[in-house]
């Protein structure tokens, strides 16, 4: 048995942090590339979201490296993601590999199906050593989202252009080496370091751009085209409103004890919108209603053909609140001029009707 | 003290434009050439031909680019500021028109619509995964149907009773426009009725959700097309302007941007000079083995030295000054 698992961002980090510890014989499928892309349309439905594609397309590269067990997450809630893990399976069943799905469903079962799931792959190990690991794996993820962060907003205000990500990336790597909390401490502590020893432009005031939209586009940069990275390169500080960390801790704990982990942002929504529609629809249109004064725009990313972050969109121009929102569509068709010169616009337009004029 | 005047380039997908500005934001000289999927030689051919339009008094003050190759175009011609066409639409159509409250842009391979209030950008759209509608498409149907897209305005208005055309897709269009001439309807009906569908497709496309209020004015290649300005008129049931100089607002616009960066800043120009039209650039492009990614990097050469690179997924060829190793190295270490 070789398990496997579809990427999210750079989830699979924390992921392997996770299985590591529990012995399993595992692989990561390769990063997603122009490949897995290719692959993942050739075998797609052509109407299917960038999230399905990709995954297919992961899970197609995992599989020609020998694994046929693939972790996967389902759920009932109102997209069509909860049927994805049956039509991938028939698509790759189709192609002749034979594997196995490993599911557990992300709304109903919570921590608990997580837990179990773990525990399944690891030839039932003591739960006091799948407790460890994947709490290990969590602040993992945690360590992640923080040099993010920082990186993010160094970007924006470094004075040599492209010293903040090398020293990013690098970060990255030292946090999937890291083999102990101490050592990750140590090494987030490092990175932190050195992004805040950069050099920045005195005087400048970046604005501040929040990135909003359906979670896998939001935290997956392949997906969509490295947005936050080109924001920071014109000089915008941006900042999510989903960070995996956050969101597994509360949607895994929160949530099973009865609390709605995103209360505020759907009682913002109220007005507008009265209950989920699915993906994230709901939390996108609530994001714009308490981010109005504390951002100077908001970029929303929707997979094309998605349904929720669609209605959403539609709903975004007649809210009372004014704060510029960019929709940006991420599909295989889009094409990364496009999106530049989108964002160009956007920036400049914030800049003019803040300060009136383009010079900064 | 020679006086000063500026100049913008628009390098779009179908067509290279250029304006020469003077000091009081006049225009002096413009262009309108076709791209024809050379813009480095177009660029130069511009140069050249405005540079005997500059007044013997004058030199340039500063330079902007924008459209689809703007930094190539900058980087040719030592462009002082770069800017996204809809900012540069946006800047030139204000200037000519203060109290515009929206412009409709129809260019070759692009549309978009900007909403300004107050003097400026609100809200802008681009149209998204659909390219129905701009002038490419024109021109192939005009082609189809044997007639120049000089003619295709005049043939249009002739229309008494335009029909229906599908205008979602331009797959759809044309087999639906296919479907109507072989029933046996006029061209110039066919046409109006492309016309027509072009516009309902741009209001519902690009201009979704955008509250689209007097006064407004049409630029862009496209508003040569006095048919289309009649279906928005229609459409839209209220007047629309066309400037004298729609096709070259683009270019404007980097002009002015230009102008306003200069007095801003007051720094010397980093314009190349006109002898560049005569200087033989290399374009070439490597993939990159660093990483699965497997980037195609585009770049730009003048002899051995490497003026700029494009392409890349990550930092490593982007800033020429922070780059230690060759793309033969890459390959080789890959």
């Amino acid at each position: 048995m070789r398990i496997t698992f579809p990427h999210i961002g750079n989830a699979y980090i924390a992921v392997k942090a996770m299985l590591d510890p529990l012995g399993v014989d595992y692989v990561v499928p390769p990063k997603c590339n122009k490949r897995t892309l290719s692959l993942a349309t050739k075998y797609s439905p052509e109407g299917v979201c960038i999230p399905f594609k990709l995954n297919l397309g992961n899970m197609i590269e995992a599989v020609e490296l020998g694994a046929d067990h693939i972790l996967n997450v389902t759920g009932h809630g109102t997209c069509r993601m909860g049927y994805y893990f049956k039509v991938q399976e028939q698509i790759l069943r189709d192609m002749g590999y034979d594997v196995t799905m490993m599911l557990t469903g992300l709304s109903e079962h919570k921590l608990r199906g997580f837990l179990n799931l773990l525990r399944s792959v690891s030839n039932n190990a003591p739960w006091t050593k799948i407790i460890s690991s994947f709490a290990f794996g969590i602040a993992k993820m945690t360590a992640l989202d923080d040099i993010e962060i920082m990186a993010n907003n160094m970007r924006a205000i470094e004075k040599v252009k492209g010293t903040a990500t090398p020293i990013y990336r690098k970060g990255l790597q030292a946090i999937d080496d890291a083999a102990d909390y101490r050592s990750l401490k140590e090494v987030v502590k490092e990175c932190g370091e050195k992004l805040s020893e950069i050099e920045i432009i005195p005087d400048y005031k970046p604005l501040k751009i929040l990135v909003v939209g359906e979670i896998y586009v939001v935290l997956d940069p392949f997906a969509n085209m490295d947005v936050e990275l080109e924001l920071g390169k014109l000089g915008v500080i941006t900042n999510r409103s989903l960070y995996l960390s956050r969101w597994v801790k509360k949607g895994l704990f929160f949530n099973p004890l009865g609390i709605d982990q995103w209360r505020d942002v759907h009682k913002a929504a109220m007005p507008y919108l009265k209950r989920d529609i699915g993906g994230d629809g709901w939390e996108t249109v609530g994001e714009k209603v308490i981010s109005s004064g504390h951002y100077d725009g908001m970029v929303h990313l929707a997979p094309f053909t998605c349904m929720p972050e669609g209605t959403a969109q539609c709903i975004m121009p007649s809210t009372r609140e004014d704060l510029p929102v960019l929709a940006i569509y991420c599909d295989e068709q889009t094409s990364k001029a496009g999106m530049l010169t989108r964002l160009e616009a956007f920036t400049d337009m914030i800049l003019m009707k803040k300060t009136g004029c383009l010079s900064r | 003290m020679q006086k000063k005047v500026f100049l913008g380039i628009d390098v779009g997908s179908v067509t290279t434009k250029c304006a020469l500005m003077s000091e009081n934001m006049e225009l002096i000289a413009h262009r309108y050439i076709p791209t024809s999927g050379k813009p480095i030689i177009q660029i130069q051919k511009l140069m050249r031909e405005i540079s005997s339009e500059i007044p013997s008094d004058c030199e340039i003050g500063s330079a902007g680019t924008t459209g689809s190759a703007r930094y190539l175009a900058g980087e040719i011609i030592g462009a002082d500021v770069i800017k996204n066409e809809i900012t540069a639409h946006a800047v030139a159509a204000t200037h000519f028109y203060p109290d515009v409250r929206t412009i409709l842009e129809i260019g070759g391979q692009d549309s978009k619509i900007i909403i300004i209030r107050d003097g400026i950008v609100t809200d802008f759209g681009m149209n998204t995964v659909c390219a129905a509608g701009t002038g490419s498409f024109l021109d192939h149907q005009a082609l189809r149907l044997g007639i120049s897209i000089n003619e295709f305005a005049s043939e249009a208005m002739k229309s008494k009773n335009p029909v229906r055309i599908a205008g979602r897709c331009t797959v759809f269009a044309e087999s639906d426009m296919i479907h109507k001439q072989q029933m046996g309807h006029s061209t110039p009906d066919i046409l109006y009725g492309l016309c027509q569908a072009l516009v309902r497709n741009y209001i519902n496309n690009v201009g979704l959700g955008k509250t689209i209020e007097k006064p407004i004015i049409f630029q862009g290649g496209v508003a040569f097309n006095r048919a289309i300005v009649r279906a928005f008129e229609e459409e839209l049931g209220t007047e629309i302007m066309v400037p004298e100089h729609h096709e070259v607002m683009g270019a404007i616009g980097a002009a002015i941007i230009a102008w306003e960066n200069y007095n801003a800043t007051g720094k010397k120009t980093h314009f190349k000079g006109f002898a560049i039209s005569d200087i033989s650039y290399e374009t070439s492009t490597f993939t990159c083995k660093g990483c699965p990614n497997q980037c195609e990097i585009a770049q730009l050469k003048l002899g051995d030295r490497v003026l700029a690179r494009w392409g890349g997924r990550c930092e490593k060829w982007e800033y020429i000054s922070n780059i230690k190793e060759s793309p033969e190295d890459a390959a080789v270490t890959g």
